[in-house]
């Protein structure tokens, strides 16, 4: 059943009434980009285009009303997989569903106008502003493009009412302002504001915190919070940060190198990671507690060139239990406890015994 | 989730950035303060506003300023600057009602007119050449009058002047600085018109004339209003083209982008001048011809530029975001790729005009430009060029004149790149 | 001074030139670092730390300069000497392992000629072969392999450029390292081999490391003491088992309550109300005042001294000053 893509948001009711039903399905996307290479070297290798492989065949899905947290470290390939949910980029291969639209089906125009029921909050809040327009005309640009029904006067207030929503006040006094004559943190919230101002549905949050002071991330985090329950928002949120991601996340998705490791429910993905990637990364994570400090060895070797990674399992040079198939076969995600699926062959000796 | 401690709700920043404290002090205020910061440049570009301005008003309103018309014959050729040119004048006495040489004409058979001279100058020559003219026209026309006056020599000024005040002779010709020395101890005598006619010019020129006897002064000023509107247009249809064309190419990319770069290097790399002189000998002398040949060589400039910055603007964040919410490409172009764009063209416009106005002269120089009835700095280069050893002053003004306007444009142009790049240098 | 001190800095301040007046990025603060220990800095963006880092070798951007204080270094106060003996202080007795390092190696030398030139640099009297040798050793020592040394920094990662930074450090025998952010640049596994090899090296060569970060994991990680900045003053220094069990300045209090720890099942984290201040125009009296939920009238009013207030503790706050007592203890409103 292929739903028509509608401007007009699911309100509230519905969204709330429709609560974990699937509205995010990332159907086996790969994401290759092709590196330019000379003509000749291109006629050495045969016609075969070297490609940064930065996601390689990642399958998930996001419940309505969720935090999906994606996590992992560089090359990853977690902030691609962020812009292909959104379908910023078209994946090489694999399908992306909202709400059961298939977004490869879309025309241009299609595609534009649903982008009011999702969007991205970026890293850096002050690149993803432009420099020459003020605050309130950032803001209200959205509601432009995607509510013509407003009046001029109406946009105004609408976005007024959205700097109060963020906890800028008194919000006139931010309209007219300029992106680098406010702080980080501000700019932080006028992206959130930005990125709420059409009542979307999905926000995907690209290390929203990453480039904020320490003290005031958990503001901005409590906020994200705040708004999620106003506004009945679905999370993709994405991290390098273990830490953040297991406070905030409802369902977590651990990459490496361009493939999902682990996926589950946060409880149960921290307190019984099944992927020796992701024991690693847990252990890794700095701890705010001299007395527990690390004690668990850390893998060999460094993440491997995405170009050319590993054969079988990616994780296979430096995973400590490493044996001859891994270097062979690809793991499949395989579910071992309900809703906690991992791919390893040979996750099993991890799991609590009864 | 509960609350632990009150919602913090950041307030408004108060003074939280020294951009807001500047806010609230006056725009002039926040220009002297300019001062400071960017030392040499500022005075480049407040002395160069102040002379670009100056220029522009003089351009508008050029009859203010300038004391004649351009092609106006004020006075002698060649006159060099200041001086107050020597003629020979008439002196009469002072109730004798005589207001010219042909005055003195008398009918056929009636006594000739007795006029003095002091020996030893040409004044005599002049009085002769002069007499037989004014003659040879009487003797064509029906008046009966005849000119054919005796001269009697005199050995100095004083007796010369004394006969005349004795009514011994009927008129004295002098040169006209020499009775002006002497014209107190003289009161009954005044000075009539000069040989040829025309009042007594008793003043110099500041410039000087040239060598047709135009106030090169007035045609400086005058010159102003061509070489501006031939700067700003040629800038203007430049950049309204240029600009365009570069943020298309650049946003687009792909065949058109390849095909137009492919255009525009091959123009740019034409030496200016030369193809400026192709395009106006083809299209042939006017102002308009002139305008577009000057714009052609420059929209390469504008469009290079605003497709190197367009390039750029377009791989930042905010473009990312621009297409996340759902803008259309040509909202993007106009409202987030333009304005982060146009800071680099208002820059090079200033520069732009003031090489335009440096082309246009070169080309009105050759002879390229303009009907030789307007005045134009151009012009009178070429028309001074011959005269360059014995009246210097005919090309030595226009040329500073277009020296001054180009560097003053350019200082304004260089003053406000240093300035205005970096962006938000002052973070 | 005391012989485990190995740097004694006191009363610092640097002061920047801006067009709207006068900042003190760093304002009066004093620091004690002990010979072979690990002290960590740790603070917010703006409060001065990196300011303080490159100061202690006299480096700072251009329009700054260290306007007062004494910088005990071994012995001596290298305020007093002449600037052009700094670079031979700099790489040879203080090293500085940078956050982002492709800016600090000169892309056009390989890792080998880097590390034998900066040898053969300070001490002219070595010969080729000897510097080599102890290249390699130490290269060994930080984990990198020899056929690696051929390299040039572009072919390196991130973590294995910073190991490379050390290795320039050591080579000199440096007797402190400062290191300013070496780790946020890294992934988490990359950052903890990182925060490793400092340890080992602290134990095998007794090095003294200054670890500036605003990553209070990392410090709890691996520093024996801790520092901590804010608005360009000291608020608190102890040891790290201390400081973390018994934070004493309210600013450490909310900083360590508003960090999420991956350990424990937090329901909800401390929210600090406001934002650091603008250096500009510093809140009077004590900086932290505004945010300060024990903010008391005299807070407003003055400055708190830095002083001792438990066994290895000092901080620089009202609550625990013996001067406060006899001034008015009301809670301050608005």
């Amino acid at each position: 059943m292929a739903k028509k893509a509608t401007r007009t948001n699911v309100d509230n009711s519905a969204r709330v009434a429709n609560q974990g039903e699937t509205l995010v399905k990332v159907d086996n996307i790969r994401m290759h980009f092709p590196i330019q290479s000379g003509l000749i070297a291109s006629l050495l290798n045969k016609g075969h285009i070297p490609a940064v492989k930065a996601v390689d065949g990642v399958s998930f899905e996001i419940r309505r009303g969720e935090v999906f947290g994606l996590a992992g470290e560089s090359g990853s390939g977690k902030s691609t997989i962020g812009r292909v949910v959104l379908n910023l980029y078209e994946p090489t291969s694999g399908k992306v569903t909202f709400d059961g639209i298939d977004l490869s089906k879309l025309s241009a125009e299609e595609m534009r106008l649903l982008r009011s029921r999702m969007q991205i909050v970026f890293q850096d809040p002050l690149a993803s502003l432009n420099p020459r327009m003020s605050l309130g005309a950032a803001i209200e640009d959205p509601a432009a493009i995607h509510m013509p029904e407003l009046t001029s006067d109406e946009r105004r207030e609408k976005v007024l009412s959205i700097f109060h929503e963020v906890g800028m006040n008194p919000p006139e006094a931010y309209y007219d302002l300029f992106p680098h004559q406010i702080s980080g943190g501000q700019r932080q919230r006028v992206v959130l504001a930005r990125a709420l101002v059409t009542h979307p549905e999905l926000i995907v949050a690209d290390e929203p915190i990453a480039m904020a002071d320490v003290s005031v991330r958990s503001i901005l985090l409590d906020l994200m919070m705040q708004m999620k329950k106003e506004f009945d928002l679905t999370y993709l949120f994405i991290t390098h940060d273990l830490a953040t991601a297991k406070y905030i996340c409802d369902r977590i998705g651990i990459l490496y190198l361009g493939k999902m490791c682990e996926l589950g429910e946060v409880n149960e993905v921290y307190s019984h990671p099944l992927h020796p990637y992701t024991q690693a990364l847990m252990a890794a994570v700095p701890v705010p507690d001299p007395k527990q400090r690390r004690t668990e060895k850390m893998p060999e070797g460094e993440i491997p060139n995405p170009i050319n990674p590993p054969s079988g399992c990616h994780f296979h040079p430096r995973c400590p239990l490493a044996q001859e198939i891994c270097s062979q076969q690809e793991p499949p995600l395989r579910e071992l406890r309900p809703g906690h699926q991992v791919a390893c062959h040979f996750a099993e000796q991890f799991l609590p015994k009864k | 989730m509960s609350y632990q401690n009150e919602n913090p709700i950041s307030s408004p920043p108060e003074g939280v950035s020294w951009e807001a404290e500047l806010k609230k002090v006056g725009f002039l205020r926040r220009i002297l303060m300019g001062r400071k910061w960017y030392k040499v440049d500022w005075w480049f570009v407040v002395i160069s506003s102040f002379a670009v301005l100056g220029f522009i008003i003089v351009a508008i309103a050029p009859g203010l300023f300038a004391p004649y018309k351009p092609d106006v014959l004020v006075g002698p050729r060649f006159l060099a600057p200041n001086e107050i040119p020597q003629t020979s004048v008439l002196i009469v006495p002072a109730d004798s009602g005589i207001t010219e040489l042909k005055d003195l004409a008398v009918p056929e058979n009636a006594a000739r007119p007795q006029i003095g001279v002091v020996s030893g100058f040409s004044t005599a020559g002049d009085l002769n050449t002069q007499s037989q003219v004014i003659d040879e026209e009487l003797k064509n026309g029906t008046s009966g009058l005849r000119l054919r006056p005796k001269i009697s020599r005199y050995a100095s000024l004083d007796e010369l002047l004394t006969a005349l005040k004795n009514n011994e002779i009927n008129a004295a010709v002098l040169i006209s600085t020499e009775f002006d020395q002497v014209k107190n101890k003289y009161p009954t005598l005044r000075e009539a018109n000069t040989l040829t006619g025309e009042s007594v010019v008793t003043h110099g020129f500041p410039l000087g004339t040239n060598d047709i006897g135009q106030d090169i002064l007035s045609r400086m000023i005058w010159g102003t209003r061509i070489a501006l509107i031939i700067g700003f247009s040629s800038a203007l249809i430049s950049l309204f083209i240029g600009v365009p064309l570069g943020l298309f190419a650049g946003f687009a990319g792909g065949g058109f982008d390849r095909v137009l770069s492919l255009v525009m290097d091959s123009l740019y790399s034409f030496p200016g001048l030369i193809l400026a002189i192709a395009i106006a000998a083809v299209l042939g002398p006017s102002i308009m011809n002139i305008i577009v040949a000057i714009s052609v060589l420059y929209i390469p400039t504008y469009y290079r530029i605003v497709r190197g910055q367009t390039l750029t603007v377009k791989e930042e964040v905010y473009i990312e975001a621009a297409k996340s919410i759902g803008a259309r490409k040509n909202e993007i172009l106009w409202r987030y790729i333009f304005p982060n764009v146009i800071p680099s063209v208002a820059i090079i416009f200033s520069v732009n005009v003031a090489d335009a106005i440096l082309t246009g002269a070169g080309l009105s120089f050759l002879g390229l430009g303009l009907p030789p009835t307007i005045a134009d700095w151009g012009i009178d280069l070429a028309r001074g060029q011959r005269f360059i050893q014995t009246a210097w002053w005919m090309i030595t003004f226009p040329g500073m004149a277009i020296m001054l306007v180009v560097l003053s444009f350019t200082l304004l142009g260089e003053g406000l790149t240093e300035i205005f790049n970096p962006k938000l240098r002052d973070r | 001074m005391s012989d485990n001190i190995l740097y004694s800095i006191k009363n610092m301040t640097v002061e920047y030139k801006t067009r709207a007046g006068i900042v003190r990025a760093v304002d009066n603060v004093s620091l004690d670092i002990q010979r072979g220990e690990i002290l960590g800095l740790v603070g917010e963006s703006g409060c001065g730390k990196s300011t303080f880092g490159k100061a202690l070798m006299r480096l700072h951007d251009g329009p700054a300069r260290i306007s007062a204080g004494e910088l005990w270094f071994d012995g001596r106060d290298l305020m007093s000497l002449p600037i052009d003996q700094m670079p031979q202080i700099r790489g040879a007795e203080i090293g500085m392992v940078f956050q982002d390092p492709m800016t600090s190696l000169n892309p056009v030398q390989s890792i080998m000629d880097h590390l034998t030139e900066t040898i053969l640099a300070h001490e002219p009297d070595s010969s080729e072969a000897s510097a080599k040798i102890r290249a390699n050793e130490l290269v060994e020592k930080l984990g990198i392999r020899h056929e690696r040394l051929k390299e040039y920094p572009h072919q390196m990662s991130g973590g294995m450029r910073q190991r490379v930074m050390i290795a320039l450090a050591l080579a000199l025998r440096a007797k402190l390292v400062i290191a300013d952010e070496p780790t946020t640049s890294l992934d988490v596994i990359v950052e903890a081999k990182f925060l490793d090899l400092l340890k080992e090296l602290q134990q095998e060569f007794g090095l003294t490391i200054l670890l500036i970060t605003h990553n209070i994991g990392v410090v709890a990680e691996v520093c024996d003491r801790v520092a901590v900045m804010y608005a360009a003053k000291m608020a608190e220094v102890g040891t790290t088992a201390d400081v973390f069990a018994n934070p004493k300045h309210p600013y450490t209090q909310g900083l360590l309550k508003s960090v999420p720890n991956i350990k424990l099942d937090e329901e909800e984290l401390f929210k600090m109300k406001g934002e650091p201040p603008n250096l500009l125009k510093p809140p009077s009296g004590c900086r932290f005042h505004p945010r300060c939920p024990f903010a008391m009238d005299v807070c407003f009013n003055e400055e708190p001294p830095f002083e001792q207030v438990a066994k290895d503790q000092m901080a620089s706050c009202w609550l625990y000053s013996e001067k406060a007592k006899g001034k008015k203890l009301e809670a301050h409103h608005g």
